[in-house]
Formats: structure tokens, sequence, C-alpha cells
């Protein structure tokens, strides 16, 4: 599973510092540019549950940190793994931040983390393989007095001190809704996903399908597309010869829309309204394209890449005896036609998950453009 | 009225043995999917069944050279992801380097398949060890090059041979019948093909013969990572772009491919006609399961239950042929 990412606005950091307990958030949208450093603090991001109090787990520095990654090899674990090292870096009582990544395999993942236990780290950063099988190794973590923190994919139960993430239901929905209304509560409609089985994907589906109920919406087909262009081409190109009219496009994930909009233009089709995130590739195909297919529409939920520096932040406020929340739900920015050109980065690779707090600079060297 | 004399249907099926019995099943699956998804009849899904199959098509060649002489290559996942890699960060969207950058991308997989060929035949691997490591030091290695974060583009003119259309056909698929016939003249009609089989059936007596079987061994290799590389040099054309998991969906489904396409897993017997008919099925299949309405579950269950039907019919279809 990939993570998915996307973008908040908060006074997270004011409620946090107030002691605001559980629900405490305030927001105030940044217009933009909305990547750069200020990604970040022009977040929105709703806390939830229960204050995790500082005072617990407060601890003279310096620190050890380790991150177990669940996997790594796409852009967005890319993007995230350098925003983390560079927070890390400007952290002086932070010397030392152990990454250890495993391999898209579960069993690593549980032995990764019970290695950085036994190396005595202070707190353990987690992007889960499995929601399930992490979950014994943290709490286990946990009782050792470790803090710890999940992001981005979430893990089962609360044996963990505090999570960063979004809520992938909450965004399906909000991406079926804006799908619904682009489509005026008609129409035909064909969906992508990521990996079979992925939690993401079918949390992301059952929300969707929630904002679809009592509209005209008919869900042709739904189909995992791997969160690959390639993948999503073909897949499409399969439903756009069984199915002569295809009205919209629901994607959790901007490569499936990507690979079906390019699908849509080998077989000569109009393009239509299609959902996703922030990927580089789709904002630049709609740039170019939005001109010559008036019904071609954008709604896209992002996933921040800067998820891991929210996480560290929350790990060294813990261990510095401060309070934070139990969860910290970020509330990613609907990115539209309107408001696209705050979002698009038409000097760099497609691959580019475009809400970071990274600069254009920064992202030509990540990615040697 | 036309009548089928029995005389009539017995030579139809001769020839259609001879042919390979998976052209069967590629031709009961299209009408049966027909049937239940009128879809798969129109033509142009049977051109778009055709021009993604040249990806696996053309991968699934090299993979039956590989079955052929008695092993097998599952580095060809990692071979299709490094191309894919090379190709666009060295092409970077300019004609200028269209040439280059594709021969590096092949040479580059040459010497895969060399060091392939010679961990098995020299250092003594087990070829599915052997490739399975070449496989993840691949992966490893596109991830290092690329730093996990890929760049570049391929040249509008290589677009055209994933992407476009010549005499109503995808070029593609040209592509991979004209990379098919050769491989299957070289095969059949050469005495490197002959030495491949006699390798694969029985490598002791093929050194007592005095055939090399080591070089034999490792052109097989050689031409398996090649066509793994022209296979993904195909599908980044169709797409454009880089993409680090782009090969992996090859690592199972070439096998599939030559099995269904009557290739022997233990080598010595099969050809690349029938690979071809493989290549075919196998697209078929996975666009009929696109196009259905089944759930996620359903679909896998459905694809592996016709894949063992289709080789379990191919065991007793072909049990009676006497040539490949």
């Amino acid at each position: 599973m990939r993570t998915k990412k996307n973008a908040y606005g908060v006074t997270r950091r004011q409620a946090i510092r107030l002691g605001a307990g559980t629900l405490g958030f305030a927001a105030f949208f940044r217009v933009f540019p909305v990547h750069g450093a200020d990604a970040i603090s022009n977040a929105k991001t709703t806390a939830a549950g229960e204050t995790v109090s500082g005072g617990k787990h407060k601890k003279k520095g310096p620190f050890r940190v380790g991150f177990s990654n669940g996997f790594s090899g796409n852009t967005w674990r890319t993007e995230m793994l350098y925003s983390l090292k560079k927070e890390a870096s400007q952290h002086k009582d932070l010397p030392d931040l152990i990454i250890v990544d495993g391999q898209g395999d579960i069993s690593k993942q549980v032995n990764d983390i019970e290695n950085l236990v036994s190396q005595n780290v202070d707190a353990i950063l987690c992007i889960a393989n499995s929601s399930s099988a992490v979950a014994p190794a943290l709490r286990d973590a946990t009782k050792q007095g470790i803090v710890t923190i999940p992001f981005n994919l979430p893990v089962d139960g609360e044996a963990w001190t505090a999570f960063i993430g979004t809520d992938p239901e909450k965004k399906g929905f909000t991406l079926g809704k804006w799908l619904r209304e682009a489509l005026r509560d008609s129409g035909k409609i064909v969906a992508l996903g990521g990996l079979p089985g992925n939690s993401y994907t079918a949390s992301a589906w059952a929300g969707a399908q929630k904002a679809f109920q009592g509209s005209n919406i008919q869900v042709l087909a739904f189909r995992d597309a791997y969160w690959q262009e390639d993948r999503a081409k073909v897949v499409m190109a399969d439903l756009i010869a069984a199915y002569p009219q295809i009205d919209g496009v629901w994607c959790d994930g901007s490569q499936d829309a990507a690979g079906a909009m390019k699908a849509l233009l080998a077989a000569k089709r109009p393009l239509v309204p299609v959902t996703g995130d922030d990927y580089n590739g789709l904002l630049k195909l709609y740039q170019e394209q939005n001109g010559n297919y008036p019904n071609f529409k954008i709604g896209l939920l992002s996933e921040p890449t800067w998820e891991g520096v929210v996480a560290l932040r929350t790990a060294l406020k813990l261990l510095n005896g401060e309070d934070v929340p139990k969860r910290q739900i970020i509330e990613p920015r609907l990115i539209t036609s309107e408001n696209y050109k705050d979002y698009v980065r038409p000097g760099l690779p497609d691959g580019v998950f475009v809400d970071t707090e990274l600069s254009d600079d920064e992202l030509k060297t990540l990615f040697k453009s | 009225m036309f009548m089928i004399s029995p005389a009539r249907l017995s030579r139809a099926l001769r020839f259609v043995n001879r042919l390979g019995a998976v052209w069967i099943a590629v031709i009961l699956l299209y009408l049966v999917s027909g049937l239940i998804s009128p879809g798969m009849f129109q033509i142009n899904e049977t051109l778009n069944i055709l021009q993604i199959a040249a990806f696996l098509g053309i991968v699934a060649i090299g993979q039956t050279l590989a079955l052929l002489v008695g092993g097998i290559d599952l580095s060809v996942a990692g071979v299709v992801t490094m191309s894919n890699i090379v190709v666009t960060s060295l092409m970077l969207g300019q004609s200028e380097t269209l040439v280059p950058s594709l021969l590096i991308s092949i040479l580059l997989a040459a010497a895969v398949g060399f060091i392939n060929g010679s961990l098995i035949t020299l250092a003594r691997v087990t070829p599915l060890v052997a490739t399975l490591g070449t496989n993840s030091i691949l992966f490893g290695a596109s991830l290092v090059y690329t730093g996990g974060a890929p760049h570049g583009s391929i040249s509008p003119a290589f677009a055209v041979c994933g992407q476009g259309h010549i005499f109503g056909l995808p070029v593609s698929t040209v592509c991979w019948l004209a990379i098919g016939l050769v491989m299957a003249w070289i095969t059949r009609q050469t005495t490197f093909g002959r030495k491949l089989y006699a390798v694969g059936a029985n490598p002791a007596a093929a050194r007592l013969m005095g055939i090399p079987v080591n070089r034999i061994l490792i052109s097989a290799y050689v031409l398996s990572s090649v066509m793994a590389c022209l296979g993904g040099l195909l599908l980044t054309s169709y797409i454009g772009l880089p993409s680090l998991g782009i090969g992996d969906q090859f690592l199972l489904t070439s096998v599939a491919a030559v099995v269904v396409g009557g290739t022997a897993l233990s080598g010595g017997w099969g050809s690349i006609v029938g690979t071809i008919g493989g290549a075919i099925f196998i697209t078929e299949l996975n666009s009929f399961t696109n196009i259905v309405r089944v759930s996620t579950g359903s679909r896998f269950v459905l694809q592996g239950a016709v894949i063992a039907l289709s080789v379990l019919m191919y065991h007793l279809v072909g049990s009676k042929r006497t040539s490949s």
C-alpha cells in the first residue's frame, strides 16, 4: 500500500499549547502557495481522542528516535523520507534518527520494531505494513516507556502513544460527493483503487459509496489499478470497450486517474470528471488538456508527504514534556479546477506529490531533474 | 446446408493441435467471454487486447527460452523495471537520445542475462534462486539509481511503438509478432534452436553429443533478458513514464503465459507460437475479468480457475500430439 497524503490547516499548535483537550481545532486557510514551508503550518488538523500528557514521557535529551518504514520505493515515500530526515537534522536534541525499512514484509517490520526497542530508542515512528500485525510490537514498546507514533496508515487499537494521518473514509466520501456534484447527481461511473485488498482503498471506497447514496450515480465497475499509471490505463482501456458511456471516474489516487484519462485519450473519447490526490502527473495533464475538453474536471484530496515531520515533532514534544492530542487527523483541502494552479508544478516530474513543504529546488535535487 | 464431415473436423482438429492446444483455449475463452460480455466482441477491444498482450507476449517469449533449456527466469520483472527506468532517464523526452538510450537499455539487459547464465552454469546456482536474486538486485539498483524518485520521459517519436497504429493494427502487436516469428524461426529452424531443445531435454546427453551446454544456457538467459527488456521498452512507450513497480506484474504472469502455451516446466518441450497464444490467453482473461461484473476476490478465483482448467485441457487435448 502506498500512503496517501493531504493538506490541512490548523491552529493545532496553538490548541495544543493551550492544553486544549479532546477537540481542539481551529483552522485558517492559507491562500497560496500551498507548497513550500507553509504547507505544514497552514494545514488544517483536527485533534481527536484524549490528550496525551507530556509529563509522563518527559526525558532529558539528547534523544534517539527510530523510524520503521513499511517499505520504500514510491515517490510519496521518497518525499516523506526526505522531509523527515531534513526535519531531524534541524533538531539539536536529536543526533540520531535510525531508519529501518520493512521492504513490504509484515514480519520484517515487526522484527524491525523489536530491534529498535533493543537499541534503546526514546521514540518509534512507524508507517505500518499491516494495521493489525504491528499493533502488538508497538504495544510492547509503549509498555517499556517508548513514545510510539504510527502515522499515515492506521494501527489497530490504541496501544500506541499518538497517531497522525488522514481519514480515508472521509476523504473517499468527500471525493464521492464532489464527483456526484460534478455529474449533477446522475451518470455512469467507474472506480479505480490501489493494491487489491488494501485497507486504505477499502475505507475510501466505502466512504464514496455513502456519498452516492440517493443519487442516480450508477457504478459500472470497481477495479484495482495498483496506483500505477500503466495498470490503470490497461484496466480503463478494457472498461472503455465494455461501456460506451462513462461519465466520470472515481479514483483514490491520481496515478490511477492519470492512467484512466490517458486511456480515454487513446480511445479518442472526451475526458470526464475524475477524482484523485496530489500527484503532479494528473495536475499537469489537466493543465494541458482542460482547454480541449470542457467536461474535464478534477476533484483531488492530498495525503501530505510531511506527515512524518508532524510525527517527529509530536514525538519530540512529548519527550520535552508537552501535551499532544491522541489523534491528529489532517484535513486535506480539495484541489479543483478553480485552485489547481496553486498546486501544479509544471517544471517537475509527474511523480512528485505536490502537498509538500519542500521547495522546487529541493524537489529538483531529489528527482535529479 | 453446410455440413462438417467427421473427416474435415478431424483434419481441423489436427491443424489446431499442430499449432498448439492453447489456441483452442484462446478461441473458446473469446467466445464465452464475448457471450457474457458483448464488449469483448468489439473490434476495438480485440485490438486493445492484442496491443496489451504484446508487452507480456515479448517478455514471455524470453521466458520460453529459459524454460526450454530447463531453467526459469524470474529476473524478467527486474529487467522490465530497469529498462523502464534507464530508458526514461536517458531519453528525457528528446529524440536525439532515442537510439543511444534504447541501445544502452538492451546492452544492460544482455549483461544481466549473461550474469544469470554464468551464475547458473559456472557457479551452479539453481536457476530459480539465481534469477530471483538478480531480480531483487535489479529492483534495489533501480531504487538506488533513482533515489526512489524517478524522473524523465520518452521522446514523442518513441511513443509510436507502444501507442501508435499501422494499417489498423497496434504497432506494439506488429513488433511482438515480428519478434515472435523471428524467435520461432530461430528455435525451430536453426541448429542453435535445436541445441536449446537438446540441452533442456537432457543436458548430460547434449554434452556427450558435443553441444557446448554452458554456452547454450548462457545464450538462452541473455536472450530471455533481452526479450524482457524489449517488452519493458514497449510498455514504457505505452505509458511514457518511469515507474518503479512497472515490472512486478511480469514475475509470474510470464511463466503462466508460457506454461499455458504448452511449454513444459521440465525443459526441452514447447514452442514460441504456443507462448504467443498463452500471452493472448492471459491478457484476454484479464480483460474479461476487468469487464465482467464480479467482485475483486472473485476475479482472482476466476483467473486462477480458468488458467488451471486450460492447462488441464492442454494435457487432455495435447497428449495425442506428436510434435509441439
